[in-house]
C-alpha cells in the first residue's frame, strides 16, 4: 500500500487531480484553434503592450473569472448565487451615476470631457463596491439566517436587481467618459490591467482560504452543515461571509465590465454571466452539492468558457447562436463528470495497474 | 377566536394560496377604484389574454417544482417554438402539422433533459440551463431576424374573439364593446382543469407529491415505497416540455411572429408566479390551482403599473421580486414550524427562536411593503406635481414638413424635440451664419453663435458620427414618460437626411445620440410656456 502511494506522478494521480479535466478541455479547445484558426496564437507587441487572441481570452474572461472566484466559495458551501449578473449591473449603475449624474435630471446629457467626473474615482469605486457588498450581505442574510434555499433567495435579487439598477440610473444608459475609470477595463500594463485585478483578488482569496482555516470551514459547511455546526463552526457566519464575498467579486466584475464598454447599461451588463460563472465552477470540478473546491480549477474553467466563445467568434459563429454551442459543451462536461465515465476512466487506471503487477 | 385558529390550522396548506388570491383581487379592486379605465370588463379579461402562455407554462412548472426540481429551459423552448413555427409556416407547411410538430419538439426536448436528470444524476438546474442555451442558440441557427407569420389558420386561432356570454348585452347596453377572450385562454383553462384533476385524483399526481420535499429525503422514501419515481420524473419533465411548446404557440399566436429573442427572462416570471401561487420550491407542497392566482397577481401588477403610467416598466420587476420574497418568507416560516413540530423539538428555546424568526420575516415583509408603497407614492406624487396631465401620454408628432420648410429657407439643420416630462414640442433651426431660432409653439427665441461652431458641429455629425449612412435610421418607439423624441434634418454638402430617434436604453442608434450631444450645447434655452 505504501509503495503505491509513493510515486507522485502516475496515471491515477493525474486523472484524479482536480485540474485534469479542465486542463484537458482547455487544451482540446486550444488544439482546435491551433488547427483551424490561423494566427490564433500570434501575440504582437504594440508599444510595449501585448495584444493577440490569447491575451483577449484572458481580458474578456476577466469578468467571468472574477465571478467564478466568488461563486466557487458559494458553491463550495452547497449554495449558488444567481444574482451576480444583477449585482454587476447595480454596481455599474452606481459607478456610472456617481461619475455622470445627469441622468437623474431626466435629461439625456452627454459629457464628452474625458477629465470630468462628478465624484473622485476612489469614492466611485468604493461606493459601488459597498453597494455590491450590501447586495451580497442581503443574499447571505436570506440564505443563512432566514434559511431560504440559496437558489430561491438569490433568484429574488436576480429578478428585481435589474429593476433596481434601472431605478438608480433612472432607466437611462449612462455614458462614462472619465478616462481614469476606463483604465480599469481597457488599460494595459504589458498585460491587460483587468488581469492584474483578477490576479490580486485570486491571490487574496487563495491566501485566505488555503493559509487560514476559512477554506476548511467552507468545505466542511458544504460537506455537512449540521455536523460542522456540532463541531463548533458557526455555519451561518461562514455562509454570510461567502455570499458577501461573492457580492464583492460581482461588484468588481461590474466595474470592469462597465469600464470596458464605457457605459453603465443596466439592461445588458452581466446578462446571463451568472450562468457562465456557475458553469466555470462546474467545469472546474467543484460539485454543485458543495464540499471540496479548487479556485485555480475554477479559473481554468472560466478560461475554457471564454476560449470557446473566442474561438467560435473567430470562426464566425454569430453571438446568439453561440449559446447552442455552449450548451453542447455543458452536456459534454456533464457526461464527462458523470459516474459512468468516471468509472470507465478509473477502470483504465486499475487495469493498467493490474498489468504492471 | 379559537375557532378561527382551528380553521387556519386545519387549512394551513391553503394560506399562501388564499393570500395570493386575496392579494390579486385587492390589487385589482384598488386599481378599479383609482382608475376608471380598469373598470372596463375587457381590461379584466385582458389579464388572461396577455398571460395565457404564462399560465400554460406555469402549470407545467408547478409539476416540476412539486417533484423538487426546476426547469429553466422554458423561455428558450418558447422562443424556439415561435421561430421554428414561423419559419415552417413561411416554407408553406400545413399549420396543423406545424402545431403537432412543435408540441412533439417540446416534449422531446423535455424528455432529453429529464433523461439527463434521471440517468446521469445531473442537477435539474444545470441540465435545464443547458437546455435553455441550446434552444435559444438553435433559434439563431434557424433565423437571425424576426419572422412574420402570415397564415390564415394561425390568424383564426390567435384572433378569434370568444365573447363572454353574460357580459355581452351588459357591455353593449353601456356603449362599450363586448368583452372577449381568445382561444389560447380557453386552452390554458382546459389544461388547468385537466391538471387539477390529474394532480389531485390520480396515482400519477400523488406520486408527484410524494417525490418532492424534505430536501430529497422524500424521494428516497418514495423509492422505498416502490413508487415509480424515475418514470414519474421523466413524465413530468416531458410534460413541462409540452407545456413550454404550447406556451410558445400561444405566444406565437398573440404576436404573430417568431424571433429568438422573444420571452427573455420568461422562466423567472413563471417561477415567480408558481411561488406566489403557494407552491413550495423545495417541492411536495402546493396546488396547480394556486399557480393560476400567482399568474393573476403578476398580470394585475403589470396592468396597475401600466395604468399608473408615471412608473416605468422596471417597477414590475421590483414588485414581483418583492412579492416573491414575501411569499417565500411566509413559506419558509410555515415550513420551519411544520418541521419543528415533526421533530418534536418544541422546547421553549426552539419555540422562542421560531417566534423570533416569524416576527423577523413578518417585520421584513411589512417593511418592504411600506418602503415600496412609500417610494411609489412619492414618485407618483412628484410626477403628478410636475406633470398636470399625468395620465395621458404626450402626443408625439414630428413636423417634418415644417422642418423641410426651414431647410428650404436656408437653414442647415432643423431639430425638433417632442415629449419629455413636460410634453414639449420645440422646433429649432440652425443657419450657416450661426443664427439659431427656436420655438415651442408659443414663444420664440433666438441665439447667435459663430459660423465656425456651426460648421464644426455639422462636420462632426456628418463625418464623425456617420449621419449620411444607414447606421442612422428612424426609431419608431413611443418615448417613455421621461424621454424625448427627436427629429433631426440636416442639409450638408448637397446631401439631405432626416431621422427620428427616441431616448431610452436601446431605442436610439448610437451615432444619433452623439449627434444630439453635438447639437444640444448650441441650442438656446426655452422657458416652457405655462
Amino acid at each position: 500500500m505504501k509503495n503505491n502511494m509513493k510515486p507522485s506522478f502516475t496515471w491515477r494521480t493525474v486523472t484524479e487531480s482536480r485540474l485534469f479535466f479542465p486542463l484537458l478541455a482547455l487544451s482540446l479547445i486550444l488544439l482546435f484553434d491551433f488547427i483551424f484558426i490561423p494566427g490564433f496564437f500570434s501575440i504582437e507587441n504594440r508599444e510595449g503592450n501585448l495584444h493577440g487572441s490569447l491575451i483577449d481570452i484572458f481580458r474578456n474572461g476577466s469578468t467571468v473569472m472574477l465571478l467564478a472566484i466568488g461563486m466557487t466559495l458559494v458553491i463550495a458551501t452547497g449554495g449558488v448565487d444567481l444574482s451576480v449578473g444583477a449585482v454587476m449591473a447595480i454596481a455599474a449603475s452606481v459607478a456610472g451615476i456617481l461619475m455622470n449624474p445627469s441622468a437623474l435630471k431626466n435629461e439625456v446629457f452627454f459629457v464628452t470631457d474625458p477629465t470630468y467626473t462628478f465624484q473622485p474615482l476612489w469614492v466611485v469605486i468604493i461606493s459601488a463596491l459597498l453597494i455590491a457588498i450590501l447586495c451580497g450581505l442581503w443574499n447571505g442574510f436570506l440564505v443563512a439566517y432566514m434559511r431560504i434555499q440559496p437558489m430561491v433567495a438569490t433568484l429574488i435579487l436576480m429578478i428585481s436587481g435589474r429593476g433596481i439598477a434601472q431605478l438608480i440610473t433612472n432607466g437611462l444608459r449612462v455614458q462614462i467618459t472619465y478616462r481614469p475609470y476606463s483604465f480599469i477595463g481597457q488599460g494595459w500594463i504589458i498585460l491587460p490591467f483587468s488581469l492584474y485585478i483578477v490576479a490580486m483578488v485570486l491571490a487574496i482569496t487563495w491566501f485566505m482560504t488555503r493559509k487560514t482555516a476559512i477554506g476548511m470551514f467552507i468545505e466542511s459547511v458544504g460537506t455537512n452543515f449540521r455536523s460542522s455546526f456540532f463541531s463548533g463552526i458557526d455555519e451561518k457566519k461562514i455562509k454570510l461571509l461567502v455570499y458577501t464575498f461573492c457580492g464583492f467579486c460581482a461588484g468588481i466584475a461590474g466595474l470592469v465590465a462597465s469600464s470596458n464598454i464605457k457605459t453603465s447599461d443596466a439592461n445588458n451588463i452581466g446578462l446571463t454571466t451568472e450562468l457562465d460563472a456557475i458553469l466555470a465552477v462546474v467545469i472546474g470540478g467543484t460539485s454543485m452539492s458543495g464540499g471540496r473546491f479548487s479556485l485555480v480549477a475554477s479559473m481554468v474553467g472560466a478560461l475554457v468558457m471564454q476560449a470557446i466563445t473566442q474561438s467560435m467568434y473567430a470562426i464566425g459563429v454569430p453571438a446568439f447562436a453561440l449559446q447552442a454551442i455552449k450548451a453542447v459543451v455543458v452536456i459534454l462536461v456533464i457526461i464527462l463528470f458523470s459516474e459512468q465515465v468516471r468509472g470507465f476512466i478509473r477502470g483504465i487506471s486499475t487495469s493498467k495497474k493490474g498489468v504492471k503487477s | 377566536m379559537k375557532r378561527v385558529g382551528e380553521f387556519f390550522a386545519k387549512n394551513r396548506h391553503f394560506i399562501p394560496l388564499m393570500s395570493t388570491a386575496l392579494l390579486a383581487l385587492t390589487a385589482y379592486g384598488i386599481g378599479a377604484y383609482l382608475f376608471v379605465g380598469m373598470r372596463n370588463p375587457q381590461v379584466f379579461f385582458n389579464l388572461f389574454r396577455n398571460t395565457s402562455w404564462l399560465l400554460i407554462s406555469g402549470i407545467g412548472m408547478t409539476l416540476v417544482i412539486l417533484t423538487g426540481g426546476i426547469d429553466l429551459s422554458v423561455s428558450g423552448v418558447v422562443a424556439l417554438t415561435t421561430v421554428s413555427s414561423a419559419v415552417l409556416l413561411r416554407e408553406g407547411m400545413n399549420p396543423w402539422l406545424v402545431i403537432v410538430l412543435m408540441l412533439l419538439m417540446g416534449m422531446s426536448l423535455g424528455a432529453i433533459m429529464g433523461g439527463f436528470i434521471i440517468k446521469l444524476k445531473v442537477q435539474p438546474f444545470i441540465a435545464t440551463l443547458a437546455g435553455m442555451w441550446f434552444a435559444r442558440g438553435m433559434c439563431f441557427f434557424i433565423s437571425d431576424d424576426a419572422v412574420q407569420i402570415d397564415n390564415y389558420i394561425f390568424h383564426i386561432l390567435g384572433k378569434t374573439k370568444i365573447l363572454i356570454p353574460g357580459l355581452m348585452e351588459l357591455s353593449l347596453s353601456q356603449g362599450k364593446s363586448a368583452p372577449y377572450i381568445t382561444i389560447p385562454v380557453v386552452v390554458a383553462f382546459l389544461l388547468l382543469l385537466v391538471m387539477i384533476y390529474v394532480t389531485q385524483y390520480t396515482s400519477f399526481g400523488r406520486t408527484v407529491y410524494a417525490i418532492g420535499g424534505n430536501e430529497g429525503r422524500n424521494e428516497q422514501s418514495a423509492r422505498l415505497m416502490c413508487l415509480p419515481v424515475d418514470r414519474t420524473k421523466f413524465l413530468v419533465y416531458t410534460f413541462n416540455g409540452f407545456c413550454s411548446a404550447l406556451a410558445g404557440l400561444s405566444f406565437c399566436l398573440f404576436v404573430e411572429s417568431g424571433h429568438g429573442l422573444y420571452a427573455p427572462g420568461f422562466e423567472l416570471d413563471v417561477i415567480a408566479s408558481v411561488v406566489m401561487g403557494g407552491t413550495m420550491l423545495t417541492g411536495g407542497s402546493g396546488y396547480v390551482f394556486g399557480t393560476f392566482f400567482g399568474v393573476l397577481v403578476l398580470a394585475v401588477t403589470q396592468a396597475l403599473i401600466q395604468f399608473i403610467g408615471s412608473l416605468s416598466s422596471w417597477w414590475t420587476k421590483i414588485v414581483i421580486g418583492a412579492l416573491t420574497l414575501i411569499f417565500i418568507g411566509v413559506q419558509t416560516v410555515l415550513a420551519n414550524r411544520k418541521s419543528g413540530r415533526q421533530n418534536a423539538e418544541s422546547t421553549v428555546g426552539a419555540a422562542a427562536k421560531r417566534r423570533t424568526q416569524l416576527r423577523l420575516a413578518l417585520g421584513f415583509g411589512v417593511l418592504l411593503v411600506v418602503v415600496i408603497a412609500g417610494v411609489s407614492i412619492s414618485r407618483s406624487r412628484s410626477a403628478a406635481s410636475v406633470d398636470t396631465t399625468a395620465s395621458a401620454p404626450c402626443v408625439v408628432e414630428f413636423r417634418k414638413a415644417d422642418a423641410e420648410n426651414l431647410i428650404q429657407g436656408g437653414a442647415v439643420m432643423a431639430y425638433q424635440r417632442v415629449a419629455g416630462p413636460q410634453c414639449v414640442d420645440e422646433l429649432y433651426a440652425i443657419y450657416p451664419d450661426g443664427r439659431i431660432t427656436g420655438t415651442d409653439g408659443v414663444n420664440t427665441i433666438e441665439k447667435q453663435v459663430t459660423a465656425d461652431e456651426v460648421e464644426e458641429m455639422l462636420v462632426a455629425i456628418s463625418v464623425e458620427h456617420a449621419w449620411f449612412t444607414n447606421e442612422i435610421y428612424d426609431t419608431y418607439l413611443t418615448p417613455c414618460r421621461q424621454c424625448f423624441a427627436h427629429y433631426i434634418l440636416i442639409s450638408y454638402n448637397g446631401q439631405e437626411k432626416g431621422a427620428t430617434g427616441t431616448d431610452g436604453t436601446t431605442a436610439m442608434p448610437p451615432g444619433y445620440a452623439f449627434a444630439l450631444a453635438e447639437i444640444r450645447p448650441l441650442l438656446p434655452e426655452i422657458t416652457f410656456a405655462p
